[in-house]
């Protein structure tokens, strides 16, 4: 079967296109690993019972990987005279309908997700068949529309086990033709034009590197393949291998001809059987062609290929540490120079270059290096394959043109993080690469752009994080990578690299202290700069982006012991309450619920958070998406048992008990005295602590009740103002007094307070509307949503007319769209995004819906249509279709020419709200520049020392619980200034509470309380929600997983 | 005759053999680079990075021990950045192993300690790591105390290059490497090792040391190589 001249080769290209368009259905099943993990080789033996089975004449072969791992197993269909059939996710059950269409010469239409027609092969081409209108193109979906496929121009379309299907498509018939050139100096000079440069990551150019040692003069030469793909998140190379391992054999082919080498190595990992499996059957295939060993080709070049197993070390892939692993060594570095291109493998001129860079050769003889230098930018030509994983739906191979933005990767090809959260992070090239933040999103991806930003084009791991990655965390575990894979030999990795470890570990234990940040990133630098290799001098590069970018989440470590990803175990007690901003300690009183504690359950509740009745009906319960129940089946429904306790404290003599064991708590008095400006809840928040901690505390409010937003914005049906008022009470019956209409710059004065108190506490809100700066906005019958629902709250008349328009799609717009449906109105909400982008509780729009709010999303206010007599008679409101994807993950409005009136006589404008900055100016307070104060995102103290903001004036317009947190921390922080200690923590207290983890979910499906019925609720302002039964909120308590409960497994043991 | 080359290491203008090292080039000058891993008459391995100098145009630290001189070359042997990092990888070593000189046979002779002095290393900012390494006794004339090795691999390159014994080697990876004679086995059970105390006398510090040194008696000898030549097998 020796291949001895063109004739030859042109013999077995068409007996390998017999076997691709066999004139009869083919069959491909996608035979990675990726595939084969995901059930492919069932897919593939029950694909041949039923053609046994139903006496199908078709050819039925294995393929290599077409990249979309999301949607494996893959299997590719081909009926004479079709289209390809892409079809994803087939299980072995699908094999019978497959065959069935098949038999009836019908492509399985029903899992295919895409259609190739023809196939540009770039050494081949490939015509399958026109046809199926109802298939996109492969490169019309998502995943694949931009991709270029170079290096993967055959995987998943042949048999990588077959030498003669390769030939089919072109291959070996670029080394034919650098046999041909008269002078070897012309390959390289194609290479050159290329620009081709080295995949492994580094980035030198490949043409020079075979320049080198094509004129070093040896009795030996070596080229080596580098494949020891050993970074977390990383497996283009071994796919490469596994579906089409020809194409890598005649690339090294091409350079051993082009530089004089007469062996190659190819160092694989020995981790990926299956790769070095198919190499080695298509290294002895191609020795059977002729197309290696002795007198290649009929020509006097002789060349052989040996396969080398590497044992795992990651240190290997560093081109001098591989050498001395070939050589029978521990792998370790050596100092360079001399260059292995002088000095290398056994101390003759060696060339090593990645998988992928040898993979493109073939294409760049078969294409002229001109055409190849067209595809990516100037200086970063051709294309990349990129493995994408972590936090992102499409996972898969994807091979791009560089310069490619990288949010079209994020957000286009792989479609963003599943569930909607929201992408944080890239880590690019693994360990030894860079954390890119999502601003920095519009990066290009080609060496220099990513370099700039301290990360590395790496071999092309992509590893998406979102936010439930901790970004320290994240530093840790590459640096205990490399720490674990540092060979030893130089004293910057090896020692640098455990002190590093070390402080990262005292960070994510809660255990580091402020210095411990600065020798952190000295640490860095120093290793980076020092190491002898490149494991060490990129080794420091997670640390050094983390702390370039996520700052914050160091700080956030370190100053507030808090880990806000819920990875850190160490700084919290449970999902849940690392989710809360008040942190209550929900497992804990969800098991005394259970017990049947509740007096315990209400203690702890009011000591966590001192409004329990008011959150447990409006709060936007982050814990419910940190809930691990939902694994399980749905999560738990803690806002509502919270609710449960606190209406069982106001319905029933339980109520004097939490007083008194409240009244019990508090501390000595201190004799110290602290104002408080603003009886919202952050300031109410405040005040609570702030008596029971001992002190004398004063809240001044401009308004004639306590309360805030609470009282004044949160309508009637949601939050019942008598509850709120028992809330209160309990408050002032603590030893808070409220002292009513006194408004900051006017009856309040900054200055008296500072001087007449120890401290003081700024929450004054943000009761400012913002303004849409649309025409005709200064009509009387164009409402703030703010001043809306105050006035109705106060149960003041409203001249809200009969049809409204809210615009906005946040809680503030679906509470006024509710309020004046219930006013009689008949009510639409224009929202400028889609549904599931509306900041307000889901649970709040659905309802509004049930009531009979019209819901027009994708459109944005333009002007107020008035009639001649100036009354408003409409809005005009233009369609906007959603762009491209900012770098926030979400798609951007985009204008378009397209405007509809919706008729009205009345607008509610609910866009937003801003604190009124100009007290805090005058009192010399500092302000940003969206008017709210400027306050430590710690203790909040502002620039003036014991003058302390909280709430919605420091986060600007927030949620209560949120705002309530601020109140809390700074209570916390004016006790500690006020007394020297930290006490918050013992006045808190610690309950007996069981620490049993039930053997299995327990409880049942999740229980939600009844809702008034939406036809009888929407003309009158009585409660919705009815709250829990106690046989419910039992249940309810029931349900929780406790991963509050650490240590158990190992007692049982 | 080798080709001369003009180059300027810590402002002062040299000439020199082409082919020669930056540290070659400066020792001949009495140039002060430190290091620790460099040994006159053995291989350059790169390891200790505590000779990593700037050269103007360059902008990556280069080790002076590997790097070979240019003409033209323009050397800063201690700017501030080197001088700094420097210090650390000192600190790293002393906290790494336990190096208490007080009750070391090489205080007063150790090539650790007389760095940390000159660098003014005289505290370490990271925390000990104590590790408790078995110290080998079993040798009829050395000890080894792997607990005061910087794993600089003098006694092994000593061992392969010079003697050809190769009995030293690095056993494990990364910050559990530590040197092992033969395959892990005692020292005084070697079958390779010629007794020739070479690797003892090219020890930095008191990791290697001849018996009966008690406290800051352990001297290295100088020239070690002529001297050993004629001990080679008078020794077990």
């Amino acid at each position: 079967m020796r291949i001895h001249d063109l004739d030859g080769l042109h013999d077995i290209r068409r007996t390998g296109l017999m076997k691709l368009l066999p004139g009869k259905p083919r069959i491909g099943v996608g035979m990675g690993t990726c595939g084969m993990g995901n059930g492919a080789r069932e897919v593939f033996q029950a694909l041949e019972r039923e053609l046994e089975r139903q006496g199908v004449d078709a050819q039925l072969t294995p393929v290599g990987c077409f990249g979309f791992c999301a949607a494996e197993p893959l299997v590719n269909v081909h009926i004479p005279g079709l289209p390809l059939a892409v079809l994803g996710e087939v299980k072995p059950d699908d094999a019978a309908a497959i065959v069935q269409a098949i038999a009836l010469r019908q492509p399985p239409l029903e899992k295919a997700i895409c259609k190739i027609e023809e196939w540009d092969h770039l050494t081949g081409h490939v015509m399958y068949g026109r046809g199926l209108p109802e298939l996109p193109h492969w490169n019309e979906i998502p995943f694949f529309k931009g991709q270029k496929k170079i290096v993967l121009r055959n995987c998943g379309l042949i048999n990588p086990e077959d030498i003669e299907e390769y030939i089919a498509v072109g291959g070996y018939h670029a080394f034919y033709q650098a046999t041909q050139k008269p002078n070897v100096t012309e390959i390289i000079e194609e290479v050159k034009k290329s620009k081709l440069r080295g995949r492994g990551g580094a980035g030198y150019p490949t043409g020079v590197k075979w320049d080198l040692l094509s004129k070093t003069v040896a009795d030996q030469k070596y080229i080596i393949c580098n494949a020891d793909e050993g970074d977390p998140g990383a497996y283009m190379n071994r796919n490469e291998i596994e579906s089409d391992p020809h194409m890598l054999i005649e690339g090294m082919l091409i350079g051993a001809f082009a530089t004089g080498a007469s062996e190659g190595i190819v160092y694989l990992r020995a981790e990926y059987p299956l790769a070095v499996q198919r190499l080695k059957r298509a290294v002895a295939e191609a020795r059977e062609f002729g197309l290696i060993g002795d007198n290649v080709l009929g020509t006097s070049f002789c060349f052989d290929i040996k396969l080398v197993e590497g044992a795992g070390a990651f240190v290997c892939g560093e081109e001098t540490a591989m050498i001395e692993s070939l050589e029978g060594r521990a792998g370790r570095p050596r100092p360079r120079p001399p260059f292995p291109a002088q000095k290398g493998l056994w101390g003759k001129p060696t060339n090593i270059n990645n998988v992928e860079t040898w993979c493109n050769v073939p294409v760049i003889v078969a294409r002229g290096g001109a055409w190849f230098s067209e595809i990516g930018t100037a200086q970063s030509t051709g294309t990349k394959v990129f493995s994408l994983v972590g936090k992102i739906r499409n996972t898969g191979l994807v091979e791009l043109p560089l310069g490619t933005p990288l949010k079209n990767v994020i957000y286009d090809i792989g479609q963003g993080s599943p569930g909607g959260k929201r992408v944080k992070a890239l880590q690019s090239g693994g360990p030894s690469g860079g954390c890119i933040p999502a601003d920095n999103f519009d990066v290009t991806i080609d060496y220099e752009s990513l370099a700039q930003i301290g990360a590395i084009m790496g071999s092309g791991g992509m590893v998406v994080m979102d936010e439930d990655n901790c970004m320290v965390d994240v530093a840790r575990y590459f640096v205990e990578f490399t720490h674990s894979e540092s060979c030893g030999k130089c004293i910057p990795c090896r020692a640098g690299l455990d002190q590093a470890l070390r402080i990262l570990k005292k960070i994510t234990g809660g255990q580091a202290e402020e210095s411990d940040i600065q020798d952190l990133e000295e640490l860095g630098q120093m290793i980076k700069e020092m190491s002898l290799c490149g494991l060490g001098q990129t080794a420091p590069n997670p640390v050094l982006t983390t702390l370039r970018y996520f700052r914050h989440e160091y700080e956030e470590h370190l100053r507030a012991r808090r880990c806000r990803a819920g990875v850190c175990e160490d700084l919290f007690l449970s999902p849940c309450e690392n989710s809360c901003p008040l942190h209550m300690r929900i497992p804990q009183f969800l098991e005394l619920t259970k017990e049947g504690r509740i007096a315990d359950a209400a203690e702890m509740i009011w000591l966590d958070n001192p409004l329990p009745g008011s959150t447990g009906r409006i709060c936007q319960h982050p814990c419910e998406s940190q809930c691990r129940r939902k694994t399980v089946d749905a999560p738990l429904n803690m806002r509502e048992v919270h609710r449960f306790i606190s209406d069982q404290v106001f319905g029933g003599p339980l109520l004097d008990e939490v007083r008194t064991r409240l009244a019990g708590r508090r501390m000595a008095a201190t004799g110290k005295k602290i104002a408080i400006v603003g009886a919202g809840p952050s300031g109410l928040a405040a005040g609570f602590y702030l008596a029971l901690l001992g002190h004398d505390v004063t809240i001044h409010e401009a308004r004639e009740e306590a309360g805030g937003m609470l009282r004044y914005s949160l309508p009637q049906y949601r939050l019942p103002k008598d509850m709120l008022s028992k809330e209160l009470e309990i408050i002032a019956g603590l030893g808070v007094t409220f002292r009513f209409g006194q408004k900051l710059g006017a009856g309040v004065s900054l200055d008296v307070l500072e001087a007449e108190n120890d401290a003081v506490f700024l929450a004054t809100g943000t009761w400012k509307a913002a303004r849409a700066g649309i025409t005709g906005e200064e009509s009387p019958s164009v409402w703030h949503a703010i001043h809306f629902l105050e006035q109705v709250a106060r149960g003041e008349p409203t001249q809200i007319g009969q049809k409204v328009v809210v615009i906005g799609g946040g809680n503030a717009a679906v509470d006024s769209a509710r309020t004046a449906l219930r006013l009689g109105c008949e009510v639409t909400i224009a929202y400028r995004r889609e549904r599931q982008e509306m900041p307000a509780i889901a649970e709040e729009v659905t309802d509004a819906e049930a009531e009979g709010v019209r819901l027009q999303f994708l459109v944005a206010p333009q002007r107020v249509v008035t009639d001649k007599r100036g009354r408003v008679t409409g809005i005009e409101l233009m369609r906007t279709k959603l762009g491209d994807y900012t770098l926030d993950g979400r798609r951007r409005p985009m204008s378009t020419s397209e405007k509809i009136v919706v008729p009205c006589d009345n607008i509610i404008l609910a866009i937003g709200e801003r604190p009124d900055a100009e007290p805090l100016r005058r009192f010399g307070i500092h302000v940003r520049e969206n008017d709210t104060a400027a306050a430590d995102w710690v203790t909040y103290e502002t620039n003036r020392p014991r003058v302390f903001a909280g709430g919605d004036l420091v986060t600007g317009a927030s949620n209560v619980s949120s705002t309530m947190a601020t109140g809390k921390a700074a209570a916390r922080a004016i006790d500690h200034i006020l007394t020297g200690q930290d006490r918050l923590p013992a006045l808190l207290g610690t309950f007996d509470v069981a620490q049993a983890v039930p053997p299995e979910p327990e409880g049942g499906a999740r229980n939600v309380s009844e809702e008034m019925p939406a036809a009888q609720r929407r003309a009158n302002f009585a409660e919705v929600m009815r709250g829990l039964t106690q046989a419910q909120a039992a249940a309810e308590s029931g349900r929780c997983l406790r991963c509050d409960v650490r240590e158990t497994c190992s007692a049982k043991e | 005759m080798p080709k001369i080359i003009t180059l300027k290491i810590a402002g002062t203008e040299i000439k020199a053999d082409e082919g020669s090292t930056i540290l070659d080039v400066a020792r001949t000058n009495d140039i002060f680079i430190p290091t620790l891993c460099s040994f006159k008459g053995l291989s350059n391995v790169g390891a200790c990075r505590l000779c990593m100098v700037e050269v103007r145009g360059v902008p990556r630290l280069l080790p002076a021990c590997a790097t070979t001189i240019v003409e033209g070359m323009d050397v800063t042997v201690d700017s501030p950045k080197v001088g700094k990092y420097r210090k650390m990888i000192v600190e790293l070593l002393l906290a790494e192993r336990n190096h208490i000189c007080a009750a070391c046979v090489s205080n007063g002779h150790c090539e650790l300690q007389a760095l940390a002095q000159r660098l003014g290393v005289h505290h370490t900012r990271y925390p000990y790591r104590y590790p408790r390494l078995k110290v080998d006794a079993s040798h009829v004339r050395f000890n080894y105390d792997p607990n005061r090795c910087v794993l600089c691999t003098r006694c092994m390159r000593a061992c392969e290059e010079v003697e050809g014994a190769r009995t030293w080697n690095v056993m494990g990876r990364g910050i559990n490497s530590v040197m092992v004679t033969d395959l892990h086995q005692p020292w005084g059970e070697s079958p390779s090792c010629t007794s020739c105390s070479k690797c003892v006398h090219v020890c930095p510090t008191g990791a290697l040391s001849e018996k009966g040194c008690a406290v800051g008696e352990m001297v290295p000898r100088e020239n070690v190589f002529t001297y050993l030549k004629s001990m080679r097998y008078s020794g077990r």
